[in-house]
């Protein structure tokens, strides 16, 4: 909480990395030596010297879990991006009657059932009845139709736009009204949980990213401010720091984006807000970002504190670089390859912090998009008994397998930037 | 030491005093009150509802609503609830100590499981063990407690299943919600802890684990150092044997962070069990607080986040004294 305790604190956790930020000041005096040795030596042992970059991705490549991670959370983002048309149904779309509530995910039939050879993939259309003992839901398949499995349907009523721009109603696949295909089951009112995983990606997966750069914005500038000016402007956000990391974190995100999403509060009031999804959605993000930045901004604020003693930034003063210079010029980027790593893994952080919030139904609103943990809280809602509907934890892999990805990319990037753990 | 904890103690007061005001100003941030909900009601009068503003002081300046809460702090007094209209204290206590019990069972659990994880991954690095214990931490570390208990209340009703058509066993083996049993009243006092027991079993192991994964992956890397250091290498060749060597020489080096953390860890835990709080119904300060919320209990929310401001920023220190205690190099004069 004092100065002692970020000096000491920071070795101690950010070792590694502390030195590793320190190497880009000696970086290009290694490699002027290596060059005027070569020059020296002759022919013989030239050898190109590789760019810091290049170092690092060839470090980065190495790492096989890291780039697993990657690959993976590549595919989920395109998924994301690609929803509209990898869905089959829409995102609030559900049908008044029949209804088709709670079907577990739908059987899909590969052989034909009076030949046994393999067939059109197609699926039955189910009825829904009630147990007379136990009162759960029976389903039965009508096998009096079959509704193959169409590919590349147009659907008119269910039109989407991919990033916001191409208009289309393309759809990779879908079967014939009556019958629906359900890949995970559907909710409590038939909407299709497989459609609604794909387009909650696009918050969940995409409110992390943004939340981590409103993160990053407050933390580097105030961090910076603090560092480089020190004095009175340090102390003063520094306790500011101090005073939002006081407050528990999750009750703070609780009651800032409750009090928030109100559309009678004193802020919506002034900005003539109204609370659509998209607002709420950006409301989150700055929640999440405005309680996250105070770590960012301590750690960035230790690590210019020790590059504004280091040679390098005494000779860009001794040559009469102003301070702005200095300090955008040689601390902050000497700061880049830590920022880079931290960034990478404060994303997870972001992304389980929303699916909580959304849990509780205080992230983005429901109204028309889905988020991975508001999708969990159907699940919990009353009158549920989750054994009778295990499809409805679905949800909770993709925040799991996003969670996992970013960890392992961060955790690759950071030891490719360590230079003590080359390989 | 003295003279640095009365420093240290001093240094809160104001980031406190920070802290509250930014609480306070948030609160302020809610459309109307709860009385404004009341207005609608047609059976209370507008008088009675102008007199209870006036009893609580809402009816006065912000400022001067946030000075007399802070003199009211000042003795020991959050104020009184709107919604069950008993002193905040009254309301919160409950709460509080069954958050209480689920972070200390948790904490228990997180060292218990942690340190012989992080010690075996440290020794048999690279074992099918350690590669076992690396993936279920970086599983544990990337799944949300709420969704993992989710996950096991599955379970458990599978299990049921399972039990029922196996032994005729229809119980669930451990409690899915709450606290105590139906019979929890007619228990011996022994009985009634084994009772509390059995339904935190689950919630806290839910709230330990990702704190058990981030704890082993630092315990291993620690350790790994540790072992690798010249000292060791010094013990080795003066004949200590290998037990003694990792538990007394490389061990205890390597848990100094652990030790210190505790501080931090256990108003950490009160805030962090949250949404399994929810998911379980577990009768703690999250759920007392999200319907405190969502009330607009004004002063029950802001006695909330006061007390666990106040955890933590003791439990700072408190860590802070830890770390001196345990580590020889660290010395505050």
């Amino acid at each position: 909480m004092t100065d002692r305790n970020d000096e000491k604190m920071a070795p101690e956790n950010e070792g590694p990395n502390f030195e590793g930020a320190g190497l880009h000041g000696d970086e290009p005096t290694t490699q002027q030596d290596e060059a005027s040795f070569e020059r020296q030596a002759g022919p013989l042992l030239t050898r190109e010297s590789k760019s810091q970059g290049r170092i690092v991705w060839e470090q980065f490549r190495r790492h096989k879990a890291a780039l697993i991670g990657g690959w993976i959370l590549v595919f989920m983002y395109l998924t994301a991006i690609f929803a509209g048309f990898l869905a089959p149904y829409g995102i609030n779309e559900y049908r008044r009657s029949p209804a088709a509530a709670f079907r577990p995910p739908t059987q899909i039939h590969w052989t034909d059932p009076d030949t046994g050879k393999l067939t059109r993939p197609f699926v039955y259309d189910v009825v829904e009845s009630r147990d007379p003992i136990t009162r759960q839901r029976v389903y039965e398949d009508v096998t009096d139709t079959r509704y193959p499995i169409k590919f590349f349907v147009h659907r008119p009523s269910q039109p989407y736009k991919v990033l916001g721009l191409f208009k289309s109603d393309l759809h990779l696949f879908g079967v014939d009204d009556p019958a629906r295909i359900f890949l995970w089951g559907s909710n409590n009112l038939g909407k299709d949980l497989f459609s609604r995983v794909l387009f909650g990606g696009q918050v969940s997966l995409t409110i992390g990213i943004l939340a981590v750069w409103v993160a990053f914005f407050l933390g580097l500038l105030l961090g910076g401010i603090a560092g480089f000016y020190g004095g009175f402007v340090d102390d003063l956000i520094m306790r500011l720091v101090e005073v939002f990391a006081a407050i528990p974190g999750l009750f703070l995100l609780i009651v800032l984006s409750s009090l928030l999403r109100d559309p009678n509060n004193p802020l919506a009031k002034a900005f003539g807000l109204q609370m659509t999804s998209a607002q709420t959605f950006l409301l989150t993000v700055v929640v999440l970002g405005f309680v996250g930045w105070g770590g960012l901004a301590r750690i960035i604020r230790s690590l210019i504190l020790s590059a504004r003693e280091l040679d390098y930034a005494a000779a860009a003063k001794a040559l009469g670089a102003s301070e702005t210079r200095v300090l955008w010029r040689h601390l902050l980027p000497s700061t880049a390859s830590y920022v880079i790593v931290d960034l990478t893994l404060s994303i997870p952080g972001f992304i389980l912090a929303e699916t909580g919030l959304s849990f509780l139904g205080l992230g983005p609103s429901e109204l028309d998009t889905a988020s991975w943990g508001l999708l969990l809280r159907d699940a919990t809602s009353r009158g549920i008994s989750i054994q009778f509907v295990p499809w409805l934890l679905i949800p909770g892999i993709p925040i799991l397998f996003a969670v996992l990805c970013w960890n392992l990319l961060g955790d690759g990037l950071r030891d490719a930037f360590d230079p003590k753990k080359r390989r | 030491m003295l003279v640095y904890l009365v420093k240290r103690l001093f240094q809160l007061v104001p980031t406190f005093i920070g802290a509250t005001m930014l609480m306070f100003l948030i609160s302020q941030l809610v459309p109307g009150d709860f009385f404004k909900a009341k207005e609608l009601e047609p059976n209370v009068r507008p008088e009675t509802i102008q007199r209870m503003r006036a009893e609580f002081g809402l009816d006065k300046p912000v400022y001067v609503q946030y000075v007399t809460w802070m003199k009211n702090l000042a003795v020991g007094n959050l104020g009184q609830s709107f919604v069950s209209n008993q002193p905040v204290w009254q309301r919160i206590a409950n709460p509080m100590r069954n958050s209480m019990y689920l972070a200390l069972l948790s904490l228990v659990l997180l060292w218990a499981v942690s340190v012989p994880a992080g010690v075996y991954s440290a020794v048999r690095q690279y074992s099918v063990g350690d590669q076992t214990v690396s993936i279920l931490s970086y599983l544990g570390l990337a799944t949300p407690n709420f969704f993992l208990a989710q996950v096991i209340i599955l379970a458990l009703f599978l299990l049921r299943t399972l039990t029922k058509d196996w032994f005729g066993y229809n119980q669930l083996i451990f409690p899915v919600a709450g606290m105590t049993s139906s019979n929890y009243l007619s228990l011996t006092p022994f009985g009634k802890f084994l009772d509390v027991m059995w339904h935190m079993l689950i919630p806290s192991l839910v709230v330990a684990t990702s704190g058990m994964a981030g704890f082993t992956r630092v315990l291993r890397a620690q350790m790994i150092e540790y072992l690798g250091s010249d000292f060791i290498r010094t013990a080795r060749a003066k004949g200590i044997g290998n037990t003694k060597v990792t538990y007394k020489h490389a061990l205890r080096p390597a848990i100094i962070p652990f030790v210190a953390g505790i501080g931090s860890v256990l108003p950490g835990l009160v805030g962090g069990a949250g949404l399994v709080e929810v998911v379980m119904s577990w009768p703690g300060i999250t759920p007392t607080f999200l319907t405190a919320l969502s009330s607009q209990d004004i002063y029950v929310v802001l006695g909330l986040l006061v007390i666990t401001t106040i955890l933590l920023m003791f439990g700072n220190v408190l860590s802070d004294l830890l770390l001196a205690a345990v580590d020889p190099r660290i010395r505050y004069s």
